[in-house]
C-alpha cells in the first residue's frame, strides 16, 4: 500500500471518530447537563448552568417526588404496562401459534388483517375510544388504558411471534402428536418454551411502548391517583414550569428505569423496534 | 396429518378469537366510527345531528387547519431530509471496523426509547432563553447575536421543535440502515474496490442500490411517524405561540377535547389517516419509477 493511501485511510478514521463523537455528545450532553443542574439551587442554575454543582440540592429531588407523586406514577405505569404486556403476549402468542403452525381457511386473510394494524395511527381512534370508554363507564380506570394498549400492540406482537414460530421445524410437534398430545399441550410445553427469545423481544418492546404512551393516557385519565408517569411528568410543563431545579430532578428520576431497561435489554429492544419499523 | 388438523378447526378459530376481538374492537371498528362521527355536529353530550360533509368544508376553510397542515409538512420534510441522511451516514460510519462500535450504537439509539414527554421537557430547558444550554453555548463561543427565544418566537419555534423530532428518531433510522448494511456481502464491496470504485462512489453506486428497500421503508416510516407527532409538541409548546407549532394531531385534539367539537375533530383525524395513505402511496410510486 502506498504512503498516500495509508495517510488517507488515517484521515478517514479520524473523521469517522470525530463525527461519531460529535453525535454521541449531542445525544448525551443535554441529559448530562440536566442531571448536573438538578443538584443546584435555582440561583446557581441561572448564574451558570455549565458549572458542576457546588452543593447537592437533594431537596429538589424530594420536592419533585412529592409534587407530581412520582412514586405513585411509577407504580401506575408499572401496573398498566405490566398487565397489558401479559395479556398481549398471552393472547398474541396463542393467535401466532395457530396462524404460523396450521393450515385453515382464511389464514392469510386473518394474518394480513392483523398486520394492517401496524399502519393505523392512534389519533384516528382516539375520539371513538374515548366515547366508548365514557359510555361503558371506564374513563378514569386502569382498564381504559389496558384495553387499547393490548389492542394496538397485537399486530406487532403477532408479526414478530408468528415469523419466529414459522421458523421452528415441523418435526417437533409431529412427534408429540403421534404421542397423543393435544394442540394446547404442544403450544404450552413445546412451542412456547422454544419461542422464548422472541417472547422476550415482544415483552420488553410492548412494555416500553406502554410505559411511554401519552395520548390515550391524556384523554382517558384525569384522576391524579391513576396518572401514569408521562402524564404526571407533563404537569411539570404547566403548574410547576418555573421551578427548574425540581423539574430537572423529577426528569432525572424518571429517566432511571427506562435507561436501565434499555441498557439491560438493548439487543431485544433494538431488534424489535427495527423489525416493527420496517414492516410498518 | 391433514385429518387431525381439520378435526380441530374449531379450536384454531377459538384460539385466535381473543386477539381478533380485542384488535377488531379497539383498532379497526373505531376508525369506522371516526368516519361516521366526522359527518355529524356533536358536542359529545346532546344528540348528534347529521351535517354531511360540513365538518370537512369547515376544516378546509379554517386557516388554523392549513397552518397545522403546513407545520406537519415541516415535520415530514425535516424527518425525511434530516433523519434519513443522518441515520444513513451514522450507519455507514459505525458499519466499519472501528473501536467502540457497540458504544456508539447504544448512544445513538438511546433517545428512541425515552418517552416524548421527558424529551420535550428536557429540550424545553435546553431552549430556555435565560439559562438554557443552547444560548449558553452560543454566548460561550462568542455567537451572542445568534441567541434566540427558540420556542416563543413564532418565526423559529416550528424549526426548534422539528430539530428535537430529528434528534429523537435519528437512532431508529440508524438502526434500520445498520441492519441493512450488514446484509451487504463483503465480497461485493471488495470486488468494487478492485475495479477501482473508491469511497463515496462505492457507497453511491454499490451500497445504496443494494439497501434501496430499507431506504424506502425508512422514508415511509418517516412520513407516517411524522403525521402522528403529538406528545412532543403538546408538552413543549402546546401548539403555540399563537398556533405557530400546531400540527394536525394537536389541531384535532384541541378542537375535540377543549372545543368539544367531536364531529370536526373526527373529520381532522380521518383527514390525517387519508393524507398519510396518499403521501405513502406517492412515495412508493416515485421509488418504483426512479428507483432503478
Amino acid at each position: 500500500m502506498s504512503n498516500k493511501i495509508k495517510k488517507l485511510d488515517k484521515l478517514k478514521k479520524y473523521a469517522t471518530y470525530a463525527i461519531l463523537i460529535f453525535f454521541a455528545l449531542i445525544n448525551i450532553y443535554p441529559i448530562f447537563w440536566m442531571v448536573m443542574n438538578s443538584f443546584k439551587t435555582e440561583n446557581q442554575i441561572s448564574i451558570n448552568s455549565f458549572s458542576l454543582p457546588k452543593s447537592l440540592m437533594l431537596s429538589n429531588y424530594t420536592r419533585a417526588w412529592n409534587a407530581v407523586s412520582l412514586g405513585r406514577s411509577f407504580m401506575n405505569s408499572f401496573i398498566v404496562a405490566g398487565i397489558a404486556v401479559l395479556i398481549t403476549v398471552s393472547i398474541g402468542s396463542l393467535a401466532a401459534y395457530f396462524i404460523s403452525r396450521f393450515e385453515f381457511p382464511g389464514k392469510k386473510l386473518i394474518y394480513s388483517f392483523f398486520i394492517f394494524g401496524l399502519l393505523v395511527p392512534i389519533h384516528g381512534t382516539l375520539v371513538p375510544i374515548f366515547i366508548l370508554m365514557r359510555n361503558i363507564g371506564l374513563v378514569n380506570t386502569r382498564a381504559s388504558l389496558i384495553l387499547p394498549y393490548v389492542a394496538f400492540n397485537l399486530p406487532l406482537t403477532i408479526f414478530i411471534l408468528s415469523s419466529f414460530m414459522k421458523s421452528l421445524p415441523k418435526a417437533v410437534e409431529e412427534a408429540a402428536i403421534v404421542d397423543g398430545a393435544g394442540y394446547l399441550r404442544i403450544f404450552w410445553s413445546i412451542i412456547l418454551p422454544m419461542t422464548r427469545p422472541a417472547l422476550a423481544t415482544v415483552g420488553i418492546l410492548n412494555f416500553v411502548y406502554n410505559w411511554n404512551e401519552f395520548s390515550f393516557a391524556l384523554v382517558l385519565i384525569n384522576d391524579n391517583k391513576l396518572m401514569t408517569l408521562p402524564l404526571s411528568l407533563s404537569l411539570f410543563s404547566g403548574q410547576f414550569s418555573t421551578d427548574y431545579g425540581m423539574q430537572m430532578a423529577g426528569l432525572s428520576m424518571a429517566l432511571v428505569p427506562i435507561i436501565a431497561i434499555y441498557l439491560l435489554m438493548e439487543d431485544q429492544l433494538v431488534k424489535g423496534m427495527s423489525a416493527g419499523a420496517v414492516k410498518g | 396429518m391433514e385429518h387431525i388438523y381439520k378435526h380441530k378447526k374449531k379450536l384454531i378459530y377459538l384460539g385466535i378469537l381473543p386477539a381478533f376481538l380485542l384488535y377488531l374492537g379497539f383498532v379497526i371498528i373505531p376508525i369506522f366510527i371516526s368516519a361516521r362521527y366526522s359527518l355529524v355536529e356533536w358536542n359529545g353530550f346532546s344528540p348528534p345531528s347529521f351535517v354531511g360533509l360540513e365538518n370537512y368544508a369547515e376544516m378546509f376553510g379554517n386557516n388554523i387547519f392549513w397552518r397545522s397542515l403546513k407545520n406537519n409538512m415541516v415535520v415530514v420534510l425535516a424527518s425525511v431530509l434530516g433523519q434519513v441522511p443522518i441515520g444513513f451516514l451514522l450507519a455507514l460510519l459505525v458499519n466499519q471496523k472501528i473501536k467502540g462500535r457497540h458504544f456508539f450504537r447504544t448512544i445513538i439509539f438511546m433517545p428512541v426509547v425515552i418517552s416524548a414527554v421527558i424529551i420535550s421537557l428536557v429540550w424545553s430547558m435546553v431552549y430556555n432563553y435565560n439559562f438554557g444550554l443552547l444560548n449558553n453555548i452560543l454566548s460561550f463561543v462568542g455567537l451572542e447575536s445568534w441567541i434566540q427565544n427558540w420556542l416563543s418566537d413564532p418565526d423559529i419555534a416550528m424549526f426548534s421543535v422539528a430539530a428535537v423530532i430529528i434528534w429523537q428518531f435519528v437512532g431508529l433510522y440508524f438502526i434500520i440502515f445498520l441492519a441493512a448494511l450488514q446484509t451487504v456481502p463483503d465480497e461485493i464491496l471488495e470486488a468494487a474496490k478492485i475495479d477501482g470504485a473508491q469511497g463515496w462512489k462505492r457507497t453511491l453506486y454499490i451500497t445504496i442500490p443494494l439497501v434501496k428497500d430499507s431506504i424506502l421503508a425508512a422514508v415511509v416510516l418517516c412520513i407516517s411517524g411524522s403525521l402522528k407527532t403529538f406528545a412532543l409538541i403538546y408538552v413543549m409548546t402546546n401548539g403555540g405561540p399563537s398556533h405557530a407549532t400546531e400540527v394536525m394531531a394537536i389541531h384535532m385534539y384541541d378542537n375535540t377535547f377543549n372545543g368539544m367539537k367531536f364531529g370536526y375533530g373526527s373529520a381532522v383525524s380521518i383527514f390525517i389517516v387519508i393524507f398519510g395513505i396518499v403521501l405513502v402511496t406517492i412515495v412508493r410510486n416515485l421509488f418504483a419509477k426512479f428507483g432503478d
